[in-house]
């Protein structure tokens, strides 16, 4: 039950879009049509849901204080939280990369849409921000990290999707020439951020 | 050169990690001491701050502001759950609770394990206790200044990690919000938080402050790591109101815990 | 100065802005455009960790391998930034209790990222270290606008100092929250893009 609260509580509730508007860059970039979108999307639950575990058991058995004490006793008071941001940014880039070789040998096109963006999923806010929330909510296990990372993951999908789907429809509006495409997309984003503020006050 | 060639990929990125490790730890190694001075005399200057000392402005120098402190402290103390004093800090070296202490008791007080909260009391009669939480990006902590009755809050200064500048960051950027925490009052009753920030009209609250607006979500997290800590205190308070509210209104020195027992049975 | 040069210099301020035309840094633009002061802040700090990244990774350039570029250019950024912090930290301890907050928003910019990609990594250090500067410059200018509006009617202040709310303006709530800078960011590109038609969308 606490499994199933966390994870509708990480879609909905935190959701890393509209209630913390992290990953905003390859968000607002790539949601010109739902395909690409899609894509993006799928790459982030990914790599979210890969490096989220990953960071969890790295802070718990290396980088907090006293981490290393299974080492022995002499590690006890090792103290490396200093190399936190280090560690998270290295293991996310490096699940990155990977991802941009998967996605290079199976999918040109998609690749190709990609752009820019796709080594950029490293510099996403959305999933070093995930780490760094992992960090402070002092997940019990790795289950409770794994799962938070698919909710927030899903969260940003849903909300690149759903703007993918809104901008669609868009293109065949009669739009301000200089609104068309970026500008009507921040307006389409500011409103959707405020409906979703209603979201703000369901506890679970 | 081919720097596609999976042995030079290898043999380059161990290179890097092992260098930039390296720098870092050294970095963090030989400047360690430089910065801890600085913590410590940036907590000390929170706790003097809380407790009407002076402006947080005032108190940038360090080696003025340790004095300051130690001319004017009566007593530091840890004290467990129970209300009882579990340790001392050494006044003389103005010995206090660093963030990571407090972050490290924060674990404790979820647990429910050897909690050692800091007390500080100092010679006008005010005391000081310690607060730490999770804000909405990173931790929060503060410091929340009692008058003589431990009830009545005289002053109170929250610091944070990451949280956004003008909206969160003002919990420490704001006077504006410290200010509505004087004369309040710390209320430990069934089925009551202790104290509570809410969003609009808290008005005549007893023991309510307004949430900052717009920062709703680091407001309330505040108010959890308010609850959660003083909740913590909740045994320590009760017995030292005991005491003062007895006629000699004498303090009782903190780490005396029979005298204490002695006067709550009564 | 060759025309390249002064494309390298121009292009990041209005043409190619990193914000209203590359979609760069948008997470951080919300974050700090509160208030001016804090948009000042972010916008001298990215100024300068552009610069020195581009011109390190720059540097590095002919040495990394293809496939771990990304793991190391935020490696060296990372490691800038918080060699950066931990220095200040021991020896400008006032300084860093005002920076502290913005050393995660400011790795995981895109900005710092994105140009590294973009330029860095095909360029020679000088122009990369200019155009890491004017990129800071360009998303600064951005920050600065919108943090302007956003402070003057939402809090009724500018760098803290009364204005509106001298006059007996009530203060907009809406405005300070962060759907609010991505509706002003709107307006910006739309004004923009009034102006440079040829940067309009079809």
């Amino acid at each position: 039950m606490e499994y199933l609260s966390l994870f509708v509580k990480s879609i909905f509730v935190d959701n890393m879009i509209f209630s913390y508007f992290l990953g905003m860059c390859s968000y607002l970039a790539v949601s010109k049509n739902v395909k690409t979108a899609n894509g993006l999307g799928i790459a982030v639950i990914f790599v979210l849901f890969v490096t989220l575990p990953i960071n969890y058991l790295l802070n718990k058995y290396v980088l907090v204080p006293g981490a290393l004490s299974w080492l022995g006793e002499s590690f006890a008071d090792v103290d490396l939280s200093f190399l936190s941001f280090i560690v998270f940014i290295a293991v996310i880039a490096a699940i990155v990369q990977i991802v941009e070789m998967v996605v290079e040998k199976f999918s040109p096109s998609l690749y190709a849409s990609l752009g820019i963006f796709l080594p950029l999923i490293a510099v996403n806010c959305a999933i070093l921000g995930g780490s760094l929330f992992m960090q402070q909510k002092d997940f019990a296990n790795v289950g409770e990290s794994a799962v938070y990372a698919l909710g927030s993951g899903i969260g940003w999908y849903l909300a690149i999707v759903a703007l993918a789907a809104i901008r669609e429809k868009l293109s065949y509006s009669n739009v301000p020439a200089p609104l068309k495409g970026l500008g009507i997309t921040f307006f389409t984003v500011g409103l959707m951020g405020i409906a979703f503020m209603a979201f703000m006050g369901i506890s679970l | 050169m081919n720097t596609n060639n999976n042995v030079y990929t290898v043999i380059y990125t161990t290179v890097i990690c092992v260098l930039v490790a390296a720098v870092l730890a050294f970095a963090s190694q030989s400047l360690k001491p430089r910065q801890e001075a600085n913590e410590k005399a940036e907590t000390i200057s929170q706790i003097l701050t809380a407790a009407q000392f002076g402006a947080k402005e005032s108190w940038n120098d360090n080696n003025a502001t340790i004095d300051f402190y130690k001319q004017n402290i009566a007593s530091a103390a840890v004290v467990g759950a129970n209300g009882f004093a579990a340790g001392e800090l050494n006044t003389e070296n103005a010995e206090v609770y660093s963030v990571s202490d407090l972050k490290a008791q924060n674990y404790n007080i979820k647990d429910g394990t050897d909690v050692a909260l800091p007390v500080y009391v100092f010679n006008n009669g005010v005391t000081v206790v310690a607060v730490y939480g999770a804000g909405l990006w990173g931790p929060v902590w503060g410091y929340i200044a009692l008058d003589k009755d431990l009830e009545t809050i005289v002053g109170a200064y929250f610091d944070h990690a990451s949280e956004t500048p003008g909206l969160g960051g003002k919990i420490k950027d704001d006077p504006a919000f410290r200010a509505q925490f004087v004369d309040k009052k710390v209320v430990y009753a069934e089925g009551q938080k202790p104290f509570n920030i809410v969003k609009g009209g808290a008005g005549d609250m007893v023991n309510g402050i307004d949430a900052i607006t717009g920062a709703t979500k680091t407001s309330n997290r505040v108010a959890a790591a308010i609850n959660h800590c003083p909740g913590a205190y909740k045994e320590y308070v009760l017995a030292q109101r005991a005491v003062s509210r007895e006629p000699q209104g004498e303090i009782m020195p903190l780490c005396d815990s029979t005298a204490v027992v002695e006067i709550v049975n009564e | 100065m060759d025309k390249k040069m002064k494309e390298t210099i121009l292009n990041p301020l209005f043409k190619g802005n990193p914000i209203s035309v590359l979609v760069l840094g948008i997470c951080s633009s919300l974050a700090v455009t509160v208030e001016l002061k804090g948009a000042c802040v972010m916008a001298l700090s990215v100024i300068f960790v552009t610069g020195l990244s581009s011109l390190v990774c720059s540097l590095l350039r002919k040495t990394i391998p293809g496939r771990v570029r990304i793991v190391i250019q935020l490696v060296v950024v990372a490691l800038m930034v918080i060699l950066v912090d931990q220095l200040l930290k021991a020896f400008a301890y006032g300084i860093d209790k005002q920076l502290s907050v913005y050393i995660g928003l400011i790795i995981t910019n895109c900005i710092v990222m994105g140009r590294i990609e973009a330029f860095a990594l095909g360029n020679k250090p000088l122009p990369s270290l200019l155009d890491g500067i004017m990129n800071g410059v360009g998303y600064g200018m951005i920050l600065v606008v919108v943090a302007f509006f956003r402070e003057l009617l939402g809090s009724g202040t500018l760098f803290g100092f009364p204005v509106l709310s001298a006059i007996g303006y009530t203060n907009n709530g809406l405005v300070i929250l962060p759907p609010m800078a991505l509706i002003l960011l709107g307006c910006i590109i739309w004004v923009q893009r009034s102006i440079q038609k040829d940067l309009q969308e079809k």
